[in-house]
């Protein structure tokens, strides 16, 4: 089923993030971070910020991290982000 | 990124401060009540700011209470808050808008009107023609139709030859220029005599056409006929003709001077005070000053149309009053002095009429009295006479 449904997507060339529920970072600079279909924070300090997604968790390193906006779908870190990285959880976990 | 920062500021928003152990927990409530953080800080494990629309800071009270947060408000910004705080000075607005409708409303009005150019007609008569053809200071300036009014003035007035009127802000600026005042010219085919313009003493008539009713050693006095446009001949009658001659005569100017023996003379001793005062229309408001400590002043008065920018003239004027203080100075003159004096004021005053002409005689009459002395000078001179009249039949 999944798969067919990609196949549509390529047709169409629906981008990847509406299709699915993956995340899309966009990083500009090393002081903004902009995550895109997020589901919520688990964790914020001002060093670590950690960020549930659908598919798995965001984890920003850095210092004075602030949550510069935030709305349902959208979050902007700004601050210094030394590292992100990714904890993924299998198909079977999400569902 | 939905929010912009001109919107926030347009709808106001607070800043807060939660303090709390659940603060993700928090934050995400938030986030699925649709409700909208930014600027979130933390400041320690348990203190975050963060900034919120108006509208949603009531629905924080409960979210608060599930996650056991506290909330401050540390500073409030925006329109809305601005607002309220200046609903208190509502007179100061008032104010303020009325000024602004004040002048919006004013500046539909002449509050002024210049005459530039040079021409004897008096100012008055001016204003008076242009009064009466709707402009005047304190009318609208919509109504006034300047083109009518110049047509107007040209018709009404010969010795205009060109009027212009320009309505800039407030200031409506009549131009004007002189006609120079012709002689009316007429046709060499048209039938005209000479006729004196003065009282004179015909010297030489040379007539080249017409008839000449004077002889030399005439007088004639202002309106005489001096060469009639008419021949009369034996066989052919009387004939009109255009009469064209030149005719010299002797004309006198005379004028009265008299000059005290004891004269006064101002002499400025340099001092000087200044008071203002303020005009509205014509009602004038004395600033604050009394008169000068001055015994013998001259005042003069200088008046300044106040305007806005360059030209939007206000109904204000401020006069300004400078007092001169002065000396009088007694000059006591001989009777020789006296007449001397009263020969040149004399000349002074006649200098336009005789000026470049051949002066023939100069009579001087003295007439002494207790304390001044009455001169009377006749300049004789010899002069063209004679302007064309046309014959009227």
């Amino acid at each position: 089923m999944r798969k067919k449904a990609r196949k549509f997507d390529e047709i169409f060339e629906i981008p990847v993030e509406l299709s699915t529920n993956e995340p899309k970072l966009t990083i500009t600079g090393f002081e903004r971070l902009l995550i895109e279909n997020y589901k919520g924070i688990l964790e914020y300090q001002e060093y670590f910020v950690r960020v549930n997604t659908h598919i798995g968790i965001i984890n920003i390193n850095g210092f004075n991290l602030n949550l510069e906006e935030m709305t349902s779908d959208d979050l902007l870190v700004t601050g210094k982000i030394e590292g992100i990285d990714f904890e993924e959880v299998s198909d079977e976990a999400e569902a | 990124m939905k929010s912009n920062k001109l919107l926030e500021y347009v709808t106001g928003y607070v800043d807060i401060v939660i303090e709390g152990y659940y603060i993700e927990q928090f934050i995400n409530i938030c986030n699925t009540r649709q409700i909208n953080l930014w600027n979130i800080k933390k400041e320690n494990s348990i203190k975050v700011f963060a900034s919120i629309q108006i509208s949603d800071f009531r629905k924080l009270k409960q979210i608060c209470k599930k996650t056991k947060c506290k909330i401050k408000i540390q500073n409030k910004k925006g329109l809305p808050f601005i607002i309220k705080k200046y609903k208190k000075r509502k007179f100061f607005f008032l104010f303020l808008l009325l000024i602004v409708l004040t002048i919006i409303i004013l500046s539909n009005f002449i509050w002024n009107i210049e005459i530039e150019g040079e021409t004897d007609i008096p100012k008055e008569e001016i204003l008076e023609l242009v009064k009466s053809e709707g402009l005047e200071i304190g009318k609208l300036k919509r109504t006034i139709d300047t083109k009518e009014i110049i047509n107007k003035i040209r018709l009404e007035r010969d010795d205009i030859s060109w009027v212009g009127i320009e309505i800039e802000g407030t200031n409506a600026t009549i131009k004007l220029v002189k006609a120079d005042e012709k002689p009316e010219i007429i046709n060499d085919s048209e039938y005209c005599s000479i006729v004196a313009d003065k009282n004179a003493m015909i010297l030489k008539v040379s007539a080249q056409n017409g008839t000449p009713l004077v002889k030399e050693g005439d007088i004639v006095t202002n309106g005489d006929i001096i060469v009639a446009g008419w021949m009369e001949g034996k066989y052919t009658g009387k004939q009109y003709v255009h009469a064209q001659a030149e005719v010299q005569a002797k004309v006198w100017y005379t004028t009265t001077e008299k000059v005290y023996l004891k004269e006064t003379e101002k002499v400025e001793t340099g001092q000087t005070e200044n008071s203002y005062s303020v005009k509205i229309n014509n009602f004038q408001i004395n600033l604050p000053k009394s008169l000068p400590k001055f015994q013998k002043y001259d005042t003069i008065e200088e008046n300044k149309k106040l305007k806005l920018f360059s030209n939007f003239y206000l109904p204000l004027e401020l006069v300004k009053y400078t007092y001169k203080e002065y000396e009088e100075i007694q000059l006591i003159h001989s009777i020789e002095e006296a007449k001397q004096i009263g020969i040149d004021r004399a000349k002074e005053s006649l200098q336009e009429e005789i000026d470049g002409k051949e002066i023939l005689d100069k009579q001087v009459k003295v007439r002494t009295e207790t304390d001044y002395i009455e001169v009377e000078v006749t300049y004789e001179v010899k002069e063209n006479i004679g302007i064309k009249e046309k014959i009227v039949f």
